[in-house]
């Protein structure tokens, strides 16, 4: 038997290629720094174009579940898939179809098969926490960095015995036939970013923090409320391009912020009852037939400014006044705004140096990038190694699923 | 607050910005409620209508610009302009308009509104009075060039009365009325 495929990460591009794989009897080993798979997808509330999560709708409606869980069925049912989560990949070595992959495989402190998530421990110590009913693997998650007395009563009173405070990690070496880079993109928190005060008011926040501040599950249950106060928040603004198509900071378009802004921007003016939200923009770059997020805002009332924010200022601590350069008018606005949403670059995610080293890949923008560039193979990295989803720059969720079916078509077309 | 009151020195920003709650953010759905601004908020800003336009060059506000304005209530400005009154409604802007914005007939709209609040430059008014009066705007003067032609110095059988007698009851009349 063949030796099984190394995935790493476990998000929307890492997942589709190991369920395609797996279903089609390849082997697969999937390794997730995180405790829960899902990546970025799981803090998108409504994902674009579906306006929901991807997953559900396309290709897989003959699995049973619903948002956030578009892989229980598989995670559980299917034995082909060995998923590490808390792990990582400490190095690969051997080439063409003959990998050695050390992997760090984190301690497992609660047992995921036996956990059923009743919270007792949750009530006992903060270091307990539930990442979101849905979470997949269906288990808490414990932070050893917040441990505290009440960690044993927890492990005495768990009425599953499920929890194990002296796991230790371990390394464990495997031997792949082929690696899937399916690492993801990470959302630039713009603190360096002067002009924005980002960090500086709790009413500035990225959106990635406004899809949690959207999200029915997340800690305003969905309400679109100040993060100071906790009040209603009325009037919001984003600016577009914080660090993107920058030099000082990412030369590229991240490609993919302009729709979501926009999608934030509908759902704020047709389900959270947003009285202003305003838009500041070099280009509005909705590609594809995204085009009608973009028709859909501006009809919605949506305020559009193509500038740049002159200055934020504080005006006290729950709102802000913000002026714009508008350059359609050569005049400067100012707004009072209750949230101040920056479309942060989507930068590439850290820890994958070694690994692009030694394997000996080429890189774009940090990203990672195809090993024939005028090929039109742009998910094959090197022999027997494949990149998808946002490993290889800024991606929706589509496009993302396309490019790991694609991997896992190369795979299964390699070995016959 | 106090840090504001006690503030000497210059001032931070060396901009006036216009203070966005001080705007109508009604005007435009105003514009939106009349008979062509359904469109209005489909405007994208791309200044196709301003590249049309065969006398945005002497314009102070652009087409696009005043599409801007109207979008973002800036009613008084947008009102009393000169420049919805200089348009020469050839609707070149709304023939190239790729969103189907009716640029020309809003600020026909534009027109009407400032025509409500008296908001009309003199000549227009002038022009409104020569209407009024003559019950045309270009009479024959240069009768020489009928003389050369053989005809007779004025038009036959022109009668301007029922004219007049109607553009009184408009709102033509109204405007000129409300003048003197």
């Amino acid at each position: 038997m063949s030796d099984p495929v190394l995935i790493i990460g476990a998000g929307v591009a890492g997942l589709t290629a190991a369920v395609e794989l797996a279903d089609s009897g390849v082997n697969t080993i999937v390794v997730e720094k995180l405790p829960t798979v899902g990546g970025n997808a799981l803090d998108l509330y409504k994902a674009f174009p579906t306006d929901d999560c991807f997953y559900c709708f396309e290709g897989n409606r003959w699995r049973p579940g619903i948002r956030k869980c578009f892989y229980r069925s598989a995670l559980i049912d299917q034995p082909n898939m060995d998923l590490k989560i808390n792990s990582y990949v400490e190095q690969i070595t051997g080439n063409s179809g003959k990998f050695e992959a050390t992997i760090h495989v984190g301690p497992e402190y609660i047992d995921a098969k036996k956990c059923i998530m009743c919270g007792l421990c949750i009530e006992y110590s903060s270091a307990f926490s539930l990442v979101s009913p849905q979470c997949q693997p269906q288990a808490v998650t414990y932070d050893p960095d917040k441990a505290d007395e009440g960690d044993k009563k927890a492990v005495e009173e768990c009425p599953t015995k499920a929890i194990n405070l002296d796991a230790q990690p371990k390394k464990e070496t495997v031997s792949v036939s082929d690696v899937v880079i399916a690492t993801g993109y990470h959302e630039m928190k713009p603190v360096n970013v002067d002009e924005y005060s980002y960090g500086k008011h709790p009413n500035i926040v990225t959106q990635l923090e406004l899809a949690q501040i959207l999200d029915p599950i997340g800690a305003t249950d969905g309400k679109l409320l100040r993060p100071s106060d906790g009040k209603p928040a009325k009037r919001v603004m984003m600016v577009q391009c914080v660090g993107s198509r920058d030099e000082n900071y990412y030369p590229y378009c991240s490609k993919i912020c302009c729709v979501y802004a926009l999608k934030h921007a509908n759902i704020l003016t047709e389900e959270r009852d947003a009285s202003q939200v305003s838009v500041v923009y070099m280009d509005i770059r909705t590609y594809d037939s995204h085009e009608r997020y973009y028709r859909e805002a501006r009809e919605n009332g949506v305020e559009f400014v193509r500038g740049r924010v002159a200055r934020v200022e504080p005006k006290d601590e729950n709102e802000l006044d913000i002026i714009v350069y508008d350059s359609l008018l050569d005049k400067y606005l100012k707004f009072t705004v209750d949230l101040f949403v920056l479309s942060s670059a989507l930068e590439p995610p850290e820890g994958m140096d070694n690994i692009i080293d030694s394997l000996g890949l080429n890189v774009a923008s940090g990203f990672i990038a195809p090993a024939d560039l005028v090929s039109e193979n742009e998910v094959v990295a090197g022999d027997h190694i494949y990149a998808c989803g946002t490993a290889l720059g800024p991606a929706e969720v589509p496009e993302s699923v396309t490019q790991a079916r694609a991997v896992a078509s190369k795979i299964l077309q390699n070995r016959k | 607050m106090t840090e504001a009151d006690e503030k000497d020195g210059p001032p931070v920003v060396l901009v006036d910005p216009i203070d966005m709650s001080k705007l109508d953010s009604e005007f435009r759905n105003e514009i939106k409620s009349m008979p062509y601004g359904d469109e209005l908020n489909a405007c994208f800003a791309c200044s196709t209508c301003t590249a049309a336009c065969p006398i945005a060059n002497v314009w102070t506000y652009k087409p696009h610009q005043l599409i801007r304005m109207i979008i973002l209530g800036m009613r008084e400005e947008v009102l009393s302009s000169d420049e919805i009154w200089l348009c020469l409604t050839c609707f070149q802007c709304q023939e190239r308009c790729p969103q189907k914005v009716r640029v020309t007939d809003i600020f026909f709209d534009c027109k009407n509104l400032a025509a409500e609040e008296s908001k009309i430059p003199e000549t227009i008014v002038g022009l409104a009075k020569t209407l009024m009066e003559k019950g045309q705007l270009y009479e024959v003067t240069a009768d020489w060039e009928r003389e050369d032609m053989d005809l007779e110095p004025a038009v036959p059988g022109l009668s301007t009365n029922e004219f007049k007698d109607i553009i009184k009851a408009t709102r033509t009349g109204k405007i000129v009325g409300g003048e003197e």
